[in-house]
């Protein structure tokens, strides 16, 4: 794996042209929706894998790389859209150069084009789960357990597995089928011999009982025992072994046929009936059908109701109960439709059985008719077979059975209507015959009886074999399924232990107790979590969607480190955890930091307080942050306020643009204003928009600032500490001569110097509050490590004002009295 | 992961072989199935087991 350096962008998705210094570091990308971070997240996930993971899948149909990975201006120059990423690849101590272009996804240049390097690059190409978007962790929590089985499957690269089991399934069932066919063949040519023998039960007693007098009759001996190898022609010379016509015999097996076919009608007819019934009522009520679909949905739904607003649709009910009493009744129809299914299947299985003893007597009919020389009675029975044939084929599954309402309507069998007048004729021309002496009907009885013999045998050995392979494939599958669900549980204990482990690290103050189980079986994997130690419920019953969240991102950070191990080296998370309440956050921060020091994440959010929480906690600094401040289809996303900002400022008042100079300023005093009210513990009047003015929020830090420093000084003179307390004057001091300067506590008197009036203003005025606001900024900062001060702990009574390298560190409790 | 899912077709052979229901010929045609590189399917299996007892007498 690999850890990135930096990324050149130019003409991909919103970005118009981006160069990000990354360092190797964890690295965060924060902005209102809208300002182009996913885009960042596309870039690189496209530079490593030709891919972006937010073209694909559902509802991406009409989206591709190459038509919507260029800029919307560039979208016929392709070429100029390309992604440049400097990555070190640590198990081989070197960085790599690759560049990436939209026309040619699959073919980046890379450099150097060492093979180590390729091998490397190519095998991260084939790890698309390295980004973490919000609508993937849907693919981990909310999911049905079929879903979830699957989707875990593919991150963890496990689909072979679940490929080869589902092929051995198959396998097992066809040969099942199989298996069932063969019986039926058996039974048939059993019927057959029998017929021929004219015997009521069948038995070896019996068949030597039918045998032995047409033997006897002929001179021949008896046969005393019937073993696999008895021929019961046994003794006939050649030239005695008459062809196997028996008129008597053939006689009876058209009769056997004429029997049946009058009799057709009534044959199958409560299956036939059965199978219309179930598609008359699917039919009545599309919503039956649909319903065994949505069934799965349906029940995942009633677990989540949570008030009258559905879990599903948000549509709004009166009330908990009549949304309850809806999907109940959705999922009695579901439950009715799958009954109903069962029940169809069912009775297509008897209605082929029925279907294969006609056949059986169309197959003797079909020999007479070839011996008889009648070929349009041969052609008519060979037709209808192949009719039949088909039918068999329909019954066996839904969606045949649902296609055969016209045929089951007007008779299953289908009888050609020229069957029974060929029948009767080629009836009449066996009848016709003369009939045969006792000897030579001696001779074809038995050589009749030995070829149907024969047939039964082989039908046997047929039916042996498949059951054999039938055996064997279930015991396959079933030794497959075990061995997978061992190997497979063992790898989901390791899962669900990190994931209680990084979940609970993240809710240690509510949620010590978490657990959680992943229970693998057939095709599932069922996810239960306990909520407050009452019970496992599914993760969507109880939890709150920020609750959800997080367990999302905890399951895929312990699955890429099932997957991975120490080579999770890169992680991109797209917006992943924007419903994590503030106090979580921190914990957030110290799960990634404690758990995956050696891993880089990118993350992107676009909660501002986010951002700066992953600063005060450490996973980021200034240096390896960027915030984004609005975007534009012609520049892309803006880069908000940096650390050049001073530099920028001056270079357009060196250039007499004061209105951009003065933009400059006040957009970095909003930026700064509100994450210091934020660190500080400002109290600005509340909004419930968040939508606070610069005017009331900067006026309001600096108070706010000259309150902690004075109460710093009074700590510090409890304490007997007069170096801290003259320390702490001095900030305020400062901070006073400053902020007098900036004429912000003038703004809401005197509109002359109000930040509005900053574009009027000449260089020569602007210049000192420049210089003044520079000043009064770096008061509140620590000139080592550079970050804003802070009060800790937040809320209620801080107990100290500090920088994140403790630098700067000023206690504001005062000694008890 | 491809580890894992060697360890699974390893055991899976193992389980065969202590099993009856599946004769070695079999068992070492499901073996060549498991270590091929190729995507198995299921008419693939169904050829294995279908093979009769004692396929190498020709």
């Amino acid at each position: 794996m690999i850890k990135l350096e930096t990324a050149h962008v130019e003409e991909f998705r919103g970005i118009r042209k981006l160069d990000i210094d990354f360092g190797k570091e964890t690295f965060a990308i924060s902005g209102p929706n809208g300002t182009g971070k996913s885009g960042v997240i596309d870039a690189i996930e496209f530079g490593l894998t030709g891919e972006i993971g937010r073209l694909t899948g559902r509802g991406t149909k009409s989206l591709s790389v190459s038509e919507h990975g260029p800029h919307v201006d560039k979208v016929k120059f392709p070429d100029a859209a390309f992604v440049e990423l400097k990555v070190f690849l640590p198990a081989l101590g070197k960085s790599a150069t690759i560049t990436r272009k939209v026309s040619a996804p699959g073919k980046p240049k890379i450099a150097p084009a060492d093979a180590d390097v390729k091998a490397a690059l190519a095998e991260i190409a084939d790890h698309p789960e390295i980004t973490l978007a919000r609508r993937d962790i849907l693919r981990f929590i909310l999911v049905e357990p079929t879903k979830r089985s699957e989707e875990i499957q593919a991150i963890l690269k496990l689909d072979g597995i679940g490929q080869t089991r589902a092929a051995l399934n198959t396998a097992q069932n066809k040969l099942q089928t199989g298996f069932k066919s063969a019986t039926g063949q058996v039974q048939s040519s059993r019927d057959t011999l029998q017929r021929h023998l004219q015997i009521a039960t069948f038995g070896a007693a019996e068949l030597l009982a039918a045998v032995n007098p047409k033997r006897e009759a002929l001179g021949l001996s008896r046969i005393e025992t019937l073993t696999p190898d008895t021929q019961l022609d046994a003794g006939l010379s050649d030239s005695d072994k008459l062809p196997e016509f028996n008129k008597q015999s053939t006689l009876r097996d058209l009769q056997a046929l004429s029997d049946m076919l009058g009799s057709l009608v009534d044959m199958g007819k409560e299956e036939a009936a059965a199978i219309l019934s179930g598609i008359a009522t699917l039919e009545g009520d599309p919503a039956l059908l649909q319903a065994l679909q949505r069934r799965s949905l349906v029940e995942k739904g009633l677990e989540l109701v949570d008030g009258p607003e559905c879990p599903l649709c948000d549509h709004p009910w009166p009330d908990e109960n009549h949304l309850l009493g809806h999907l109940k009744a959705k999922l009695s129809k579901s439950e009715d439709a799958g009954k109903l299914q069962t029940s169809l299947l069912t009775n297509g299985g008897n209605l082929a059985g029925h279907a294969e003893i006609l056949l059986g007597l169309l197959r003797q009919a079909l020999r007479i008719a070839k011996g008889e020389g009648d070929a349009a009675a041969a052609d008519l029975i060979t037709a209808w077979g192949t009719d039949l044939q088909e039918l068999k084929g329909h019954l066996g599954n839904f969606d045949g059975l649902i296609g055969l309402k016209e045929r089951l309507g007007s008779g299953w069998a289908k009888m050609p209507e020229a069957v029974p007048s060929r029948l009767a004729a080629l009836t009449a021309k066996v009848d016709a015959k003369p009939d045969q002496s006792a000897a030579i009907e001696a001779q074809t009885f038995l050589t009749t009886a030995q070829l149907r013999l024969n047939d039964y045998r082989d039908a046997m050995r047929k039916n042996e074999a498949a059951k054999t392979a039938s055996n064997a494939a279930k015991a396959a599958y079933d030794a497959y399924c075990r061995v997978m669900e061992h190997e497979l549980n063992a790898l989901y204990e390791d899962v669900q232990g990190d994931f209680s482990t990084f979940y609970r690290l993240i809710n240690e103050d509510d949620e010590a107790q978490f657990t959680a189980k992943l229970t693998p079986s057939e095709g599932r994997l069922d996810f239960d979590v306990n909520f407050y130690e009452r019970g496992l419920f599914p993760p969507g019953a109880y939890h709150s969607e920020g609750h959800q969240d997080g367990m999302g991102v905890c399951l895929y950070l312990a699955l890429m480190k099932r997957l991975f191990a120490k080579s999770f080296t890169i992680a991109l998370l797209d917006d992943v955890v924007m419903s994590v309440d503030s106090g979580h956050r921190y914990q957030f921060c110290k799960l990634l930091k404690t758990h995956f020091p050696d891993t880089q994440f990118i993350i992107t959010t676009h909660d501002r307080l986010w951002a700066e929480q992953m600063k005060s906690a450490g996973l980021v600094t200034a240096k390896t942050s960027l915030a984004f401040h609005s975007w534009t289809v012609d520049t892309g996303p803006l880069v908000e306020s940096n650390a050049d900002i001073w530099d920028d400022i001056a270079t357009a008042l060196a250039k007499g643009k004061v209105e951009t100079a003065a933009h400059g300023l006040r957009h970095h005093l909003e930026y700064v204003s509100r994450q210091l009210a934020d660190q500080l513990g400002a109290r600005p009047i509340f909004r419930a928009d968040g939508n606070y003015d610069l005017g009331e929020l900067l006026p309001n830090v600096l108070s706010r600032a000259k309150e902690l420093y004075g109460k710093a000084a009074d700590a510090a003179q409890s304490w007997g500490n007069a170096a801290a307390k003259e320390a702490a004057l001095q900030r305020k001091a400062t901070l006073s001569s400053s902020s007098g300067a900036s004429n912000v506590e003038q703004w809401a008197v005197n509109k002359a110097v109000h930040y509005n009036e900053w574009a009027n203003f000449g260089k020569k005025d602007f210049e000192p509050v420049v210089a003044a606001f520079k000043e009064l900024l770096e008061s509140l900062r620590c000139k080592d490590c550079q970050t804003w001060l802070y009060v800790t702990p937040r809320g209620g009574s801080p107990d100290s004002l500090r920088c994140l390298c403790s630098a700067e560190s000023l206690n504001l409790k005062a000694k008890p009295k | 992961m491809a580890t894992l899912q060697q360890d699974i077709a390893t055991k899976f052979i193992s389980a065969l072989e202590e099993g009856k229901e599946v004769d070695s010929d079999k068992i070492e045609e499901i073996r060549k199935l498991l270590s091929d590189d190729k995507k198995i399917k299921a008419d693939d299996f169904v050829r294995v087991f279908s093979a009769p007892a004692g396929g190498e007498v020709k």
